[in-house]
């Protein structure tokens, strides 16, 4: 005690990570502590790194394809159909219906796998230790199942192609696909009956880790965490890439932008997806899946550059592309969105709890293969 | 009713209770049930399920289907596949590998060697149950390990082999058909030179030369083949159009035969030299087509006829796509292609 009688008190820099169970993978935050406040915090990132854009432009096109499964391991699936999009955009291929709407099928199921999970993890961080996440790994492995049985793998799927996709979906497949859809429903509500209600996880997550709008668009957030903040910015929406225009779905958006927000956002954009993958698997229509011009060696996209994005389930994942007309990229960028979504994680913990800090980050839905590629 | 504290906890541990015994009772609900006694009870594997490639053979193992044309090598994104043409005593090249190795420590089990593959040689095996001792030889896997029988392709995936067989029989037709002394029934059987035993597969330790082992070594990460290809791709030439043969090119020769006379050269198991003298005095294009390596891989995009009237009449200007053919080939197509004045 000083003469004046008040504790002197100093702040505490504490390291969360690289190997820590709450930071999702090699990723460190350096958090300065006034006692359990948040005054100062720094992601630190790059444990992943594993130079993917300079590996992408020593390939050819088709070879960077598997690559990109390895990005946000968790969704490989959009992220070949965000890699397809940019080169497609540039070579003027045309996708033929049918793999448009595989590709639709893909993409939503890869948003309920992802969703599901991202959800588990964030109870998980809240304390919630593995019960609701197991719920939401097995319902996921499901999916898996399917994506091995069309694709082959279960997670690093190399399923997309320029111009449509690897492999056709046959009835046995989408009657899996069919079966898959018609127990999501089930699920979510066994789900939401499990967290929703939950006093202790509303108060853990209401009001903690405020994103205002301002920043989420100042910030360039996108996906799950901009819309809970308000942001109306769905890119299926405003892209209308694919064939998404011709699809009846809502775009939920939130209202504080609290973390319990972000967590409500999956739920609800889990029950649009269904709503999407039911249209997608009625009105999915015969015909070939994948382009006649395609071919896999020799492939050569014109002198020029493109960007193409799509709504990954974590955020606007783009390809920024650039091609002197040879075989090879010649500059070759990816947009993550978990990376980007990740630099306003300091605004939002500054003043909350450190216990706090564990679930705003598990609220961005941060995969490290994407962020530190 | 719904404000009372603690009834949203309540209602999660219902689920949770629901959950558990249910978990022991598989009844209606379907897979409830989710884990498989792993080394007693095995799940069984979709089709589509892929590990890591292997090589497919017909009938006996030296009648492996690759050719060594290095279309996978070089279309490996991770470059995890080394290839070296196999030759015979007196150095003629032979269409099969002499070393054909896959590093599995690189390997990320994509499959796009299996997609090139234009003879369906390269195929992903469904066997996940793999393990080795040390961690850099151990894993690379060499060509009597990675053969597997087509039977076991049609084990593991029957119905892409079916297709597949569906596919590859009428590929063997026209190479009879072109074969000069082929007449018995059993075509494709008797043309086939005799496939000479496998020789015993070397590895880079067996190798005394420190030069050559180096360069081997080095094979593992060597560059991606980077052609020059014209986009779009020139229209590939019919083979009927071979006998209007335009014979801009020949100016001085006496009036060369036009290339109707069949293609005596295109058979991949003669050797250059003897490919070039059947050659001699026909048109550009068939000289072009006699230095290529006759196995119509397609890894120049055409077939051997195809690139060779390609190249004759200007539309392709690299003369390096013959891949299977080597360095050999490439001098020869620059040589002639020289000689004719298009270079």
């Amino acid at each position: 005690m000083s003469a004046t009688g008040i504790i002197e008190t100093q702040t505490l820099e504490v390291s969360l990570g690289p190997q820590h169970p709450s930071t999702h993978g090699v990723f460190r935050m350096d958090v300065v502590l006034d006692g359990e406040y948040v005054v100062k915090l720094k992601p630190v990132m790059g444990y992943l790194h594993r130079n993917h854009e300079q590996i992408a432009e020593k390939l050819n096109w088709l070879g960077s394809m598997p690559y990109t499964d390895r990005l946000d391991y968790f969704c490989s699936m959009t992220n070949n159909w965000a890699y397809a999009l940019a080169v497609e955009k540039m070579t003027g291929l045309k996708v033929p219906e049918r793999a448009e709407y595989i590709r639709v099928i893909m993409a939503e199921l890869t948003r309920l796998l992802n969703h599901s999970c991202a959800i588990g993890f964030l109870i998980s961080d809240a304390g919630a230790w593995f019960t609701p996440v197991l719920y939401a790994i097995r319902e996921r492995e499901l999916i898996l199942d399917f994506f091995e049985a069309v694709s082959g793998a279960r997670m690093m799927c190399n399923y997309m192609r320029f111009g449509g996709v690897r492999v056709d979906l046959d009835d046995a497949t989408l009657a899996m696909a069919r079966n898959l859809v018609e127990r999501w429903p089930k699920f979510l509500d066994e789900f939401e009956a499990l967290l929703l209600g939950n006093e202790v996880f509303a108060a853990r997550a209401q009001g903690v880790g405020i994103l205002p709008r301002e920043l989420a668009v100042n910030g360039s957030i996108s996906g799950p965490v901009a819309r809970a903040s308000g942001v109306e910015y769905d890119i299926r929406k405003v892209d209308k890439y694919g064939v998404y225009e011709r699809f009846d779905f809502r775009v939920p958006v939130g209202e504080k932008g609290d973390t319990f927000d972000r967590f409500m956002i999956r739920i609800l954009e889990m029950r649009e997806s269904v709503k999407i993958l039911q249209q997608a698997l009625r009105d999915i229509p015969a015909g070939p899946f994948i382009a006649s011009e395609t071919k896999l060696r020799n492939f050569k996209v014109p002198a020029g550059d493109g960007y193409g994005r799509i709504e990954a389930p974590k955020g606007e994942l783009g390809f920024y592309l650039v091609s002197d007309g040879g075989a090879k990229p010649c500059r070759y960028h990816v947009r993550p969105p978990s990376f980007i979504n990740l630099t306003v994680l300091e605004d939002m913990c500054l003043g909350q709890k450190v216990a706090d800090a564990v679930i705003i980050l598990g609220s961005i839905d941060i995969v490290l293969g994407e962020v530190d590629r | 009713m719904s404000n009372i504290l603690g009834k949203g906890l309540v209602e999660g541990l219902v689920v949770t209770a629901k959950n558990f015994v249910g978990s022991y009772f598989d009844g209606k609900r379907k897979y409830r049930m989710f884990n498989y006694q792993y080394p007693e009870e095995r799940m069984k594997l979709p089709e589509n399920s892929r590990t890591f490639p292997f090589l497919v053979y017909d009938g006996t193992p030296d009648q492996l289907r690759c050719t060594a044309c290095k279309i996978c090598e070089s279309e490996c994104p991770p470059q995890c596949i080394y290839i070296v043409k196999d030759s015979d005593a007196n150095g003629k090249p032979l269409q099969r590998p002499r070393v054909f190795d896959i590093d599995t420590s690189v390997c990320m089990q994509c499959g796009i060697c299996a997609e090139v593959c234009p003879f369906n040689a390269i195929k992903m095996d469904c066997d996940f149950e793999r393990s080795a001792h040390a961690r850099f030889d151990d894993l690379i896997t060499h060509l009597p390990v990675l053969l597997k029988s087509n039977d076991y392709y049609h084990q593991i995936k029957s119905a892409e082999a079916t297709r597949v067989d569906a596919t590859r029989k009428p590929v063997k037709k026209p190479a009879a058909a072109t074969a000069p002394t082929a007449a018995t029934p059993k075509a494709p059987v008797a043309v086939a030179p005799a496939p000479a035993p496998i020789n015993p597969m070397p590895t880079p330790s067996d190798i005394s030369n420190e030069d050559e082992r180096a360069a081997w070594q080095r094979g593992y990460q060597s560059a991606i083949g980077d052609g020059e290809i014209v986009w779009p791709p020139p229209v590939v030439v019919k083979k009927k159009e071979a006998g209007t043969k335009p014979e801009q090119s020949v100016t001085n020769a006496p009036s060369p035969a036009p290339s109707s006379g069949g293609a005596p050269w295109h058979d991949s198991g003669l050797d250059l030299a003897k490919r070039m003298e059947m050659a001699a005095g026909r048109a550009l294009a068939d000289k072009l087509m006699a230095a290529m390596a006759q196995l119509d891989c397609q890894a120049c995009g055409f077939d051997c006829r195809g690139y060779a009237e390609s190249l004759a009449a200007g539309a392709t200007k690299d003369f390096s796509l013959c891949t299977p053919g080597e360095d050999a080939t490439k001098n020869m197509l620059e040589k002639l292609l020289k000689e004719a004045g298009k270079l």
